[in-house]
């Protein structure tokens, strides 16, 4: 048996360096894995993180937020709409108000006040303003006056002008004999429709600016998903290698599997709270439509009652503007595969890093080579949103360290070709496949290396010994 | 006796540094094994080695006449020299995870885990986090983590240090206990005299060299009767006119000397009644304490 013994090693050595080099128990550390134990290790760290106060808290309170953001959406839309603004008009020509009156006789208020009268009122409250248009208004050109409360914003000031430029120039153009014909070729008002094209040659109802809206939140949200969840393994990571514990679980499992079950573990977190935001945004955008209407009727309701305008009343609310917070599908499980494929690169760097360190400061150090390429990516990403299918573009949504976020940003913002998205996954996967191994390369040296901070010089080393 | 553990010309390196250089040693089954050695000679290598934690450079390690693996791994309980546990987790859910991290399954784990709690008197503390217990605590669920599994193979890295004498005789009992068993523990220590009352064989490391080995008992008898232990009353001026002798344990009344070259008793008696009242003179087999001394003098002079 004894001698028999330094025999058998010799032909295990013989094996076994076909595996790898100077490396005697290469044999029995086969890339083969025990995936019962990897599962026990994500089921800890799982059910651990998601237990934690920080997670309940951020996924209680983001749905919170998203709901505030809706209402705040649809109050704005809704408001608009609902208390009539009162303007009075104090007409010198005494030709232009009645007009006025005729395009809108709820807002428009014809008055024979003196201006400081109305000023009064409108001081008072009883007005939103009032417009002074002079007796020489027509003859020369002159400008009228709309003196306001501040209430009304932008948009009522741009309707009121644009409400008498067109009284303006009908009664010009009657005073100058004009031929009817030629009236109706001004108040011609052409209109743009937007309309995007999709893979099946369907039009559909598109909105550029809010898709590029959504475009730089779908990047920002990757970005931090991305970073917080990683910042979540390598803290873990830390925990386990400055507790000592980590000595005890690889006397029971190799480092590469504890590594796994956790990045696996972490990322079902990260896709347990995103799951449970999808299904509130979708259960907010399903009940959106039914509550805001329900709200519009109400204020409508109340307005009319008070305005004695049953005019009013057939006024109905176009929430269309609704259909943009939809989520489709086909994006919903891009956004799936390239979140989980960008945690699993930068959290595998995540956790090398952490068995590294010996504690969070130090881990700053390595953090910023790491950050830089995504940090590029995302900041790239507002321009990307502008210019979707330039070639700096494709290149950045094909390169795996940017992928994650701009591709993302390009899939919502354009039509991008089936095979470029294709080609950014494949490359991405067989990117985290190379990143996995060096990170597990590190990690398997780093988590029992106690003391000093390594350089960048000794991990390289570390690498090139395993 | 069979051969359960067998190191054989093992070497590691940490860069430059040879952490373990050629050592050879054999653990017997049934036996309790001391590795012995200063800080860094290169214990906890050796035995993260055998764990399957680190591989050595070259040479091997066998289990039973089988490269260590994830297989080995199971049949040993090890309790690393740098005691750590979740803070954060229950006493119980660790327990159950670590466990069935070393092949139990659920069931199995939890009788083993109810078994040992009651028997170190924990089971209130099943739902207590690690954070809120104390040291002496923990250092009893660390423990069960080590052995919950029904190991045949035991591994402890410097199990003494940081125990209360409570603890520390507890686990001596339990190593005597599972020894009668029939396990096999191998466990390190810098603490000379743990291993004298514990070990039947042992290793002596010195800077990653195996500088002894074998029987403790043959060991103690090779190196002679060659100590004296010396109790008394008065003034111990008198032990710095001694020569050729080495002085290891000293106090004012009391001193074990070794005798060098060819020093007989006799002259350290007849010098010490000149000048003490003696109260005890004995003439006995060297300490380990004393054999490691001189070996390690003996295989690098200047490390003295």
């Amino acid at each position: 048996m004894i001698q028999n013994r330094p025999k058998q090693h010799k032909e295990f050595i013989t094996l076994s360096k076909t595996v790898e080099t100077n490396y005697p128990n290469a044999l029995h550390d086969p890339i083969i894995m025990n995936f019962a134990k990897i599962w026990l290790i994500t089921k800890r760290e799982y059910l651990t993180r998601v237990q934690t106060k920080s997670f309940l808290l951020s996924t209680f309170l983001t749905p919170l937020f998203i709901i505030g953001l809706m209402g705040l959406v649809i109050y704005v839309t809704v408001s608009e709409n609902e208390a009539p603004k009162q303007v009075v008009v104090l007409d010198e020509t005494l030709r232009i108000s009645n007009k006025l009156v005729e395009i809108d006789p709820v807002r428009y208020i014809p008055s024979d006040e003196s201006p400081e009268v109305i000023r009064e009122e409108v001081l008072e409250g009883q007005w939103d303003g009032y417009i002074l248009i002079e007796s020489d208004f027509l003859s020369e050109n002159s400008t009228a006056t709309f003196v306001h409360n501040g209430a009304g914003g932008i948009s009522f000031y741009e309707s009121l002008r644009s409400d008498l430029r067109d009284v303006t120039r009908e009664i010009r153009l009657q005073d100058n004999d004009v031929p009817q014909d030629i009236i109706s070729i001004f108040e011609e008002r052409p209109s743009l429709e937007n309309k995007r094209i999709n893979e099946e040659g369907i039009e559909e109802d598109s909105n550029a600016f809010v898709s590029s809206i959504a475009g730089i939140l779908i990047g920002v949200f990757i970005f931090i998903g991305l970073f917080g969840y990683g910042a979540i393994l390598m803290r873990s990571v830390i925990e386990e290698k400055t507790s000592r514990i980590v000595e005890i679980i690889t006397s029971s499992v190799k480092p590469i599997e504890l590594m796994l079950g956790k990045l696996v573990g972490v990322c079902l977190v990260a896709l347990t709270q995103f799951g449970l935001w999808i299904a509130t945004y979708a259960g907010i955008t399903v009940l959106a439509a039914p509550v805001a209407q329900f709200f519009i009727t109400q204020r409508m309701g109340s307005v009319s009652t008070d305005m004695v305008n049953p005019g009013m009343e057939s006024t109905s609310v176009d929430l269309s503007f609704l259909d943009q917070f939809s989520i489709n599908p086909v994006f919903l499980m891009y956004f799936f595969v390239f979140f989980i494929l960008g945690f699993l690169m930068y959290s595998s760097i995540f956790a090398a890093i952490g068995a590294a360190v010996d504690s969070e400061q130090d881990s700053q150090q390595f953090m910023t080579p790491v950050m830089l390429p995504i940090l590029i990516g995302y900041m790239l990403n507002f321009r990307i949103a502008e210019v979707p299918d330039s070639t700096f573009a494709t290149i950045v949504s094909l390169f795996p360290l940017t992928s994650p976020i701009n591709m993302m940003t390009r899939l919502l913002v354009s039509n991008v070709p089936f095979w470029e998205v294709l080609l950014s996954i494949v490359l991405l996967i067989a990117s985290v496949a190379g990143m996995m191994l060096l990170s597990a390369k590190i990690y398997r040296t780093g988590i029992l290396m106690y003391g000093k901070k390594p350089s960048f010089k000794e991990i390289f080393k570390w690498i090139r010994q395993s | 006796m069979s051969v359960v553990i067998d190191v054989h010309q093992v070497s590691k390196h940490f860069g430059k540094a040879k952490a373990v250089d050629n050592v050879s040693f054999q653990v017997e089954s049934g036996k309790i094994f001391g590795l012995l050695g200063p800080n860094g000679a290169g214990k906890t290598t050796t035995l993260r080695m055998i764990n399957h934690i680190i591989n050595p450079d070259s040479g091997y390690i066998h289990i039973d006449g089988k490269p260590v693996s994830p297989i080995s791994q199971q049949r040993i309980g090890y309790l690393p020299e740098e005691r750590g546990l979740y803070k954060k987790m229950k006493v119980f859910d660790q327990l159950m995870y670590l466990s069935q991290l070393k092949g139990l399954t659920s069931s199995e784990a939890k009788n083993a885990i109810e078994f040992w709690l009651e028997r170190f008197d924990a089971t209130s503390w099943k739902k207590k986090e690690i954070a809120e217990l104390s040291k002496g605590m923990s250092q009893k669920i660390q423990f069960i983590a080590t052995v919950a599994h029904d190991p045949d193979i035991y591994v402890f890295d410097e199990p003494f240090s940081g125990l209360d004498p409570i603890n520390s005789e507890m686990l001596k009992d339990v190593i005597l206990e599972e020894k009668a068993k029939g396990k096999t523990i191998l466990f390190s220590t810098h603490r000379m005299e743990q291993v004298e009352q514990i070990c039947d064989d042992i290793c002596l490391f010195s800077k990653g060299n195996a500088v002894l080995k074998g029987d403790l008992r043959e060991i103690k008898k090779s190196f002679g009767t060659n100590t004296v232990l010396l109790e008394f009353i008065g003034n111990p001026q008198f032990l710095d006119e001694l020569k050729n002798v080495r002085i290891n344990n000293r106090s004012n009344n009391f001193a074990e000397i070794r005798l060098l070259e060819n020093t007989k008793a006799q002259t350290i008696l007849s010098t010490a009644m000149r000048q003490v009242e003696i109260i005890r003179f004995e003439c006995v087999q060297p300490s380990l304490q004393d054999i490691f001394i001189s070996t390690v003098n003996e295989h690098d002079p200047k490390s003295a």
